[in-house]
């Protein structure tokens, strides 16, 4: 066994043996070390390089790597295997999409405004803010030697009494508390319930004179990002709100590639494992302590996701959703318990899953459409979730049909060499001056936080400047040279925007070629998937009457920039709302409001799917969109004039 | 009632493009109607058929083209030799030996012969390379340099190149620019872009769209090309408004219903016939499909090709 001692820029060393041979990436994911690997670890993506330190390591030179570089130490951890003890360090970069847990601060006006603001909307249609658990007061007789009821009946007959309801059940986790609640609170008792016309379920039991909250989780699973709050289910008020990576991240960047791991042999257990354990349940604990809750005062869960995550999540077979004719094993359940799945909060907790349309079409869809209220407007509208995958809805109050492209995990930064996360150390906006070249940006963070990487805004910014300023052509290709320009020894230019002793980090952020590429494909995709579900439903750009663009990418987006680059449609720019993660708002709408969960899955239902794959004419559009704005520059012409 | 033909001319017109200089001169494009729709508008420029030879001289050639250059010593000789087949409009020089994966020929050496040849014919001349972008990056930017007065064709920029033999051919050299791209109108479009953004002019640009011989994903290529047309005639765009010139010879010659010998494949017959017959029928589809231009290699093709122009004009 050799010695692998992992570095970091920021944080402790840590310390792990292996065997002679192992894979260095397979040895920092068994150790927990965060290194990113989209491409799953086959040398394709160069996301991985780490830098040799000390010691000896078995690694080729690749195309992602010069002879600077690799004279310096830097390596692939994917195709580096161990031989001797040796020393590594792991840049920032490499581990910046598993950015370290995040609290926000809900002090802070903003994170609480957009709930506050959806439950006036949700109000104003004319929808209950309201869901069927509650507290209520139970006093009982204390037994006797002639009054010899058992426990759990007493209980029975009290909620019976309570509530006028006959069937009453009660849990396993209620029955095993019940005689040392009652007897310490002299049968004077609150209880928490779910009352149905049916039947009364008593989640649980605590003294009268305790405060006790009703909390509820609502949990946005991104492919790339996971989003959660915690809320009083009586109130609807926000109790924590957190952020954090997803775990089945080092299983590959995109659903595609989590899909495939998850059909090796364990493979749905280390995926569920890797949402549940890994990512989930250490978020709610810290959550939690924020709330000031215990985890099993979380009565329901609510959670907006994907198809394929929400089938990784719950540990069924997620390979159909990959295969021709493309069938899920669901597209609504209501048969889900946290203790099913292994989340630590209460056990009873009823899980809602948004409800999935298709097998690109997922619950963070319909949760999102019903956020942004296009289904209830006479209007065309178009909704936008920017993700790892773009979907798109398109509609009003009598239709509305839904497509999804696969975009790549650029605006998220994923696929882009310094791309990253909308987290601390990301660039999230940028101009450029014309004539010198020079970039002034915007940096994610405190006051003086450097630069490490780029997040999906501030792509879309630099693109949209360096096509602005002629230092790319309308397919990407550099061609300006200047200080801030580098080429590579096989002719690949980048264009620096901070070079190393500015940054962060331990070398340039910069944006590539080959990252551009990447990014126009993205863009590409999203545009094409707009034009071609238009003319689809026979409709024009110029229909539509607003954009709803929601994404977790940056604080918010330049849409100048964005039409600028053709990524989304010239149409005026404010007709665009951005609205953030709906993802989570809609998971938080259905989890507080039953009338609202309800609604969801009606909009669910009426929706329509469009596989974009089966349109002739979608792959026409995606060539003619990877160009900057479009090979069609009449689309784009006012807005060319004016910039 | 009378039936009044309507006439399905368009107000967009494809591009006039003259290659070559002095009297052997050629001009093609300038229709505004669908290919050979005589009918509906006259059609001023017929297509020009070409004739291929390579910087191999007879080495790589089949048997049956060798016949008919008889008594070739060099290069040279088969250049004047192929200028006077019957139904040659221009002389197409193909450096494929300069391609750095095959017998990787200098550029000096293959730009010396291209002199020596630009010099012994006066037909109309177009330059192709080696098909590997980084070569050919260099040896058409010299071919320019070469033949410079001649209005040749240079064959091919392509995306990853076109910023090297755009600016030697269209700009420093003035000679025509052909651009390739692999059967796709949004790409041949994006190319045609890139250039006149380089400051090539548009009425000096040819396009090879691409090709593919009949049989082999040729419906790809006709589905082009009418694209093509239809936009630059019907929608008037002036990005794709370049003639397109398609190289033919190059793409049949090489598959197996050309090359598999009698001996192998008695039930397909003759050979010669096979390979012309493959070489006609694929350039005639392309020419009806709206190529401008054409390049063929064996003599019975030419005359074949030229004849049907001729009658369908």
């Amino acid at each position: 066994m050799y010695k692998v001692t992992f570095k970091f820029e920021n944080s402790e060393d840590v310390t792990v043996f292996a065997a002679f041979g192992e894979s260095l990436l397979e040895v920092a994911r068994k150790t927990n070390v965060a290194i990113d690997a989209p491409c799953g670890g086959n040398g394709a993506c160069g996301k991985c390089k780490v830098k040799l330190l000390g010691g000896e390591l078995e690694s080729k030179k690749t195309t992602h790597i010069s002879d600077e570089e690799y004279a310096e130490g830097w390596r692939l951890a994917c195709i580096s295997k161990i031989t001797a003890d040796v020393e590594i360090l792991v840049p920032d970069i490499a581990s910046a999409y598993k950015s370290r847990m995040k609290m926000a601060d809900l002090d802070s006006e903003e994170e609480v405004q957009i709930f506050e603001n959806l439950k006036e909307q949700i109000a104003e249609v004319g929808i209950e803010l309201k869901n069927n658990l509650e507290i209520i007061d139970l006093t009982m007789d204390v037994p006797t030697l002639d009054d010899t009821m058992p426990d759990n009946e007493r209980l029975e007959w009290a909620v019976e009494a309570a509530t006028g309801i006959e069937k009453v059940r009660i849990p396993y986790t209620v029955l095993k508390k019940m005689s040392h609640v009652l007897r310490e609170s002299n049968f004077d008792v609150k209880a928490v319930i779910r009352r149905t016309s049916k039947d009364v379920f008593v989640y649980d039991l605590v003294p009268k004179d305790k405060e006790h909250i009703v909390a509820g989780l609502a949990v946005d699973i991104g492919t790339t990002s996971v989003a959660a709050i915690i809320i009083d289910m009586l109130s609807g008020k926000i109790l924590a709100k957190g952020s954090t990576g997803n775990g089945q991240i080092r299983y590959g960047a995109d659903v595609i590639n989590r899909i495939i791991e998850s059909t090796k042999p364990g493979g749905r257990e280390k995926l569920q494992n890797a949402i549940v354990e890994e990512t989930l349940n250490p978020m709610i604990v810290e959550m939690c302590r924020e709330a000031k809750v215990s985890p099993e005062q979380i009565y329901r869960i609510s959670i907006g996701a994907n198809t394929t995550m929400n089938h990784l999540l719950i540990g069924v077979d997620a390979d159909p959703v990959r295969m021709e004719p493309y069938i899920p094993t669901f597209f609504k359940t209501n048969a889900l318990f946290a203790s099913d799945i292994g989340l630590k909060v209460n056990p009873d907790a009823h899980i809602i899953l948004a409800p999935n349309i298709g097998s690109y079409v997922g619950g963070d869809i319909t949760a999102g459409t019903f956020v942004s209220m296009i289904w209830n407007k006479p209007e065309f509208s178009l909704f936008i979730d920017l993700g790892t995958n773009g979907e798109i809805v398109f509609g009003n109050s009598d239709f509305l049909m839904s497509c999804a492209c696969s975009a790549g995990p650029a605006f998220e930064g994923g696929d882009i060499s310094c791309g990253m996360r909308a987290t601390d150390g990301a660039i999230e906006a940028v101009t450029i001056d014309q004539e010198t070249m020079e970039p002034s940006y915007h940096v994610i963070g405190k006051e003086g936080t450097k630069p490490v990487g780029l997040c999906g805004s501030g792509i879309i910014d630099l693109i949209a400047e360096l096509f602005r300023c002629g230092i790319i052509n309308p397919k990407g290709q550099i061609v300006r040279e200047g200080a801030r320009i580098k080429r590579d020894e096989f002719g690949m230019g980048s264009y620096v925007i901070a070079f190393e002793k500015d940054a962060g980090s331990v070398k340039d952020v910069e944006l590539t070629e080959a990252d551009i590429d990447s990014f126009i494909r993205a863009k590409g995709a999203i545009f094409s998937a707009i034009r071609t579900m238009l003319s689809y439903c026979d409709f024009d750009i110029s229909m539509i009457e607003n954009v709803y663009v929601a994404g977790g990418i940056g604080s918010g987006i330049n849409m100048e920039n964005a039409v600028r680059i053709g990524m989304f449609p010239n149409i005026p720019i404010e007709m665009f709302h951005y609205v953030g993660n709906t993802s989570l708002a809609g998971a938080y709408a259905m989890l507080y409001s039953t009338e609202s969960e309800k609604k969801v899955y009606e909009i669910a239902k009426n929706m329509t799917y469009i596989e974009l794959s089966n349109v002739p004419t979608y792959m026409d559009e995606f060539v003619a969109a990877c160009f900057l704005p479009h090979t069609d520059m009449s689309l784009f012409a006012e807005r060319e004039g004016n910039s | 009632m009378p039936f009044n033909a309507k006439s399905g001319k368009f107000s967009a017109s494809i591009n006039t493009v003259e290659i070559g200089c002095g009297d052997k001169k050629i001009t093609i494009g300038g229709e505004n109607v669908l290919p050979f729709y005589t009918f509906d508008a006259p059609v001023e420029n017929a297509p020009k058929v070409g004739v291929e030879i390579t910087d191999f001289g007879l080495e790589n050639e089949p048997e049956c083209i060798k016949k008919y250059y008889e008594g070739c010593e060099t290069v040279v000789d088969m250049a004047k030799k192929a200028a006077s087949f019957e139904g040659v409009d221009f002389l197409s020089f193909r450096m494929e030996g300069g391609d750095p994966n095959g017998a990787n020929k200098s550029t000096d050496e293959l730009i010396a012969m291209l002199k020596e040849i630009a010099a012994a014919v006066d037909i109309p001349l177009v330059v192709c390379g080696c098909k590997h972008v980084e070569k050919d990056a260099e040896l058409l930017a010299k071919a320019a340099e070469a033949v410079e007065g001649k209005n040749a064709v240079i064959l091919a920029a392509r995306e990853e190149n076109y910023k090297n033999v755009g600016a030697a051919a269209g700009l420093a050299y003035k000679q025509l620019v052909g651009a390739e791209s692999s059967v796709d109108i949004n790409l041949a479009k994006q190319l045609n872009v890139l250039l006149t953004q380089l400051g090539v002019d548009g009425k000096s640009i040819l396009m090879n769209v691409g090709s593919a011989s009949a049989g082999y994903g040729f419906e790809y290529v006709v589905s082009t090309m009418d694209r093509v047309k239809a936009a630059a005639l019907s929608q008037g765009d002036t990005t794709l408004q370049m003639p397109i010139i398609t190289p033919v010879a190059s793409e049949t010659w090489g598959v197996k219903e050309a090359v598999a010998s009698e001996a192998d494949m008695p039930e397909w017959g003759n050979q010669e016939e096979r390979g012309i017959d493959m070489e006609v029928e694929t350039a005639a589809a392309v020419l009806a499909a709206g190529s401008n231009a054409v390049i063929l290699k064996h003599p019975e093709s030419i005359k074949t090709i030229s004849k049907m122009i001729k009658e369908l004009m």
